[in-house]
């Protein structure tokens, strides 16, 4: 049977049409919180999904004393913000594993904070995972396990088409606090325009140490590079004088045989309506 | 923790954290670069370091194309003060921050900074805010490292493709001024030797006053914005021969005075990517028109996120942000 352009509609879209499946698949039924332009491209690229991962880890934050006018890192924070990250990531991926997915793509990750104790975070890492359609395994990330990735699914076919390959979301995170002026400084400079170098290297270090974090753990996944590398600047219920620099980004490994002379030129579109 | 397969972060030592602080300040000083900064960079520009870039997969797709690598994330960052005045004090600030962070390209050896976007922290301390610039360096196949990296606000998509049709965004360039109207505390412009010095506006605004253009302060108004434009222009024509500028931020504050008329403070920021292009250059690429038949807002008519958001008052920290 073919439509009016000649196209055939597929086998089995007529027997589901014509309710000649309705023993339902076999292979069971998939989950995503896919767009459709996001489940075609991804479907393109070769994958399909298996179903949604999701981790959680509701992590209780730990005290540290920061003196009045010291520049320094909350490194209880920063660890505490690090690993329950790590750990909610993790969960997901064990989920991923479990499916038999090759790997999560579209993984948000979010931090909410709870009404009734500012000291308890939640952290949600939430994905779709995806197995490759022709059962290719080179998709896996490090350790044969799911490979895990930001990107949403246009992203990640142009990731493929690129010639790249994901293999981890890599992050890091430093808590910084950015030492109070005293009174004397605060009043000599009054009515002047000068740099607060004390700000200014707090702000440097503190984004050093999340950026060299960040790095390391791509290095450590055996990355060539990372990907839409974003730092986040955040402060969750602390004082205005501590603040979060948050580097993540997904860690790319080229696909071998791969050639730059492959990916076509992209062509200028100008929509004309309106 | 055994939990998972990643290393947990190993926490610094006091003495070390205090030789970084110290590396840190000594190398704002003497304007240059901490030695572990440097090392981290260089060891990205030669690949002994993954490359970090904020390019997205369809950036990456296109630089690849172009023989433009990506090296490292970098970025420049000045705590200003402006407790003089406002409008010198941003200026400054952003010049402070685009030094910096030309200093670290070039540690990295790269011919340019592109995707920079001007940030800020959410909370500032008093009168002081951090101007900060933060970009991905890259290098061009078959160039040698450039003495002085172009800093293109524009994402690597649009920089390939600025320049394919002969354009090279090579900076941003600022323009500022701020001006009195009817005294003031007496600082600079052509304000304080305004005759009128406000009283016009009053007059022209009083209760019997009827329908009529403020001709006293529209005119200051309109001479800040000029002047602005005009050191804009000044700026830019050291590093190019056009500006493309994005952000426009001006205010008028009025200031009530005791038995005086009020007075205003005009002060206006224009900030904007400097580009270097050879006049009626051709552009070889067709236009496709097409048709999107879509009813709600088109993907393609989406202006996208806003790229620099420090000077837009409604941005405000939500939560589930990471």
């Amino acid at each position: 049977m073919s439509d009016a352009h000649g196209q055939a509609i597929p086998e089995h879209a007529l027997q589901r049409l014509a309710g000649l499946r309705r023993e339902g698949h076999p292979g069971g039924i998939f989950t995503s919180d896919f767009s459709v332009n996001e489940f075609l491209l991804v479907r393109k690229a070769g994958f399909e999904p298996v179903g949604l991962c999701v981790g959680s880890c509701i992590y209780h934050l730990g005290f540290q004393f920061a003196g009045w006018s010291a520049n320094q890192e909350m490194d209880v924070l920063s660890t505490a913000m690090y690993e329950a990250r790590a750990l909610a990531m993790e969960r997901m991926r064990l989920e991923a594993a479990q499916m038999g997915a090759d790997g999560i793509v579209g993984v948000r990750l979010t931090v909410k904070r709870l009404e009734w104790d500012a000291k308890i975070l939640e952290f949600v890492a939430i994905g779709t995972g995806v197995v490759h359609a022709k059962g290719h395994q080179g998709f896996k990330g490090p350790n044969e396990q799911p490979f895990t990735s930001a990107l949403t699914g246009q992203d990640f076919w142009t990731l493929l088409a690129a010639g790249y390959r994901p293999l981890e979301m890599v992050m890091g995170s430093c808590v910084y606090h950015v030492a109070r002026r005293g009174p004397l400084a605060t009043l000599g400079s009054v009515g002047q325009n000068v740099e607060l170098t004390n700000f200014s290297l707090a702000l440097y270090e503190a984004r050093e140490i999340a950026m060299e974090r960040m790095q390391t753990e791509a290095a450590q996944a055996g990355a060539e590079g990372v990907v839409g590398a974003d730092l986040h600047e955040g402060s969750h219920n602390w004082s205005p004088h501590v603040i979060e620099f948050f580097a993540i980004g997904t860690a790319v490994l080229p696909i071998e045989g791969h050639e730059a002379d492959d990916i076509p030129d992209p062509k200028l579109v100008l929509s004309v309506n309106s | 923790m055994g939990l998972f397969s990643r290393a947990s972060t190993t926490p610094r030592q006091r003495a070390e954290h205090a030789a970084r602080a110290a590396a840190w300040e000594e190398a704002l000083a003497r304007q240059v670069l901490p030695p572990f900064v440097v090392d981290r960079l260089q060891a990205a520009a030669i690949g002994k370091q993954p490359w970090v870039a904020t390019m997205t997969p369809a950036e990456l797709l296109l630089a690849k194309s172009h023989g433009v690598k990506p090296i490292a994330t970098v970025s420049g960052t000045c705590w200003f003060h402006y407790g003089w005045s406002w409008t010198e004090g941003h200026e400054e600030g952003w010049h402070h921050a685009l030094n910096r962070i030309r200093r670290e390209a070039t540690a990295c050896g790269a011919n340019a900074i592109v995707d920079v976007r001007m940030r800020t922290l959410r909370h500032s301390f008093g009168p002081s805010m951090d101007f900060t610039l933060i970009g991905t360096a890259i290098r061009v196949e078959g160039l040698k490292p450039s003495p002085d990296p172009v800093v293109a606000t524009v994402p690597a998509l649009e920089f390939v493709r600025l320049l394919e049709m002969g354009i090279v965004p090579t900076g941003i360039a600022v323009g500022a001024r701020y001006d009195w109207l009817g005294g003031g505390l007496g600082y600079n412009g052509w304000g304080s030797s305004n005759a009128w010095g406000g009283r016009q506006t009053q007059w022209q605004s009083s209760v019997f006053a009827g329908n009529q253009p403020l001709t006293e302060l529209g005119t200051f108004w309109e001479g800040i914005r000029r002047q602005a434009h005009a050191a804009l222009r000044a700026n830019a024509a050291t590093m190019g021969n056009g500006v493309l500028a994005h952000t426009h931020f001006g205010e008028i504050l009025k200031q009530e005075r005791d038995k005086q008329p009020p007075a205003y403070l005009g002060r206006h920021i224009v900030v904007g990517t400097v580009v270097d292009t050879p006049r009626g250059a051709g552009v070889p690429h067709g236009v496709e028109p097409v048709i999107d038949m879509r009813d709600g807002p088109s993907p393609l008519q989406r202006s996208g996120e806003v790229r620099h958001a420090v000077y837009d008052t409604d941005t405000s920290e939500q939560e589930g942000s990471i």
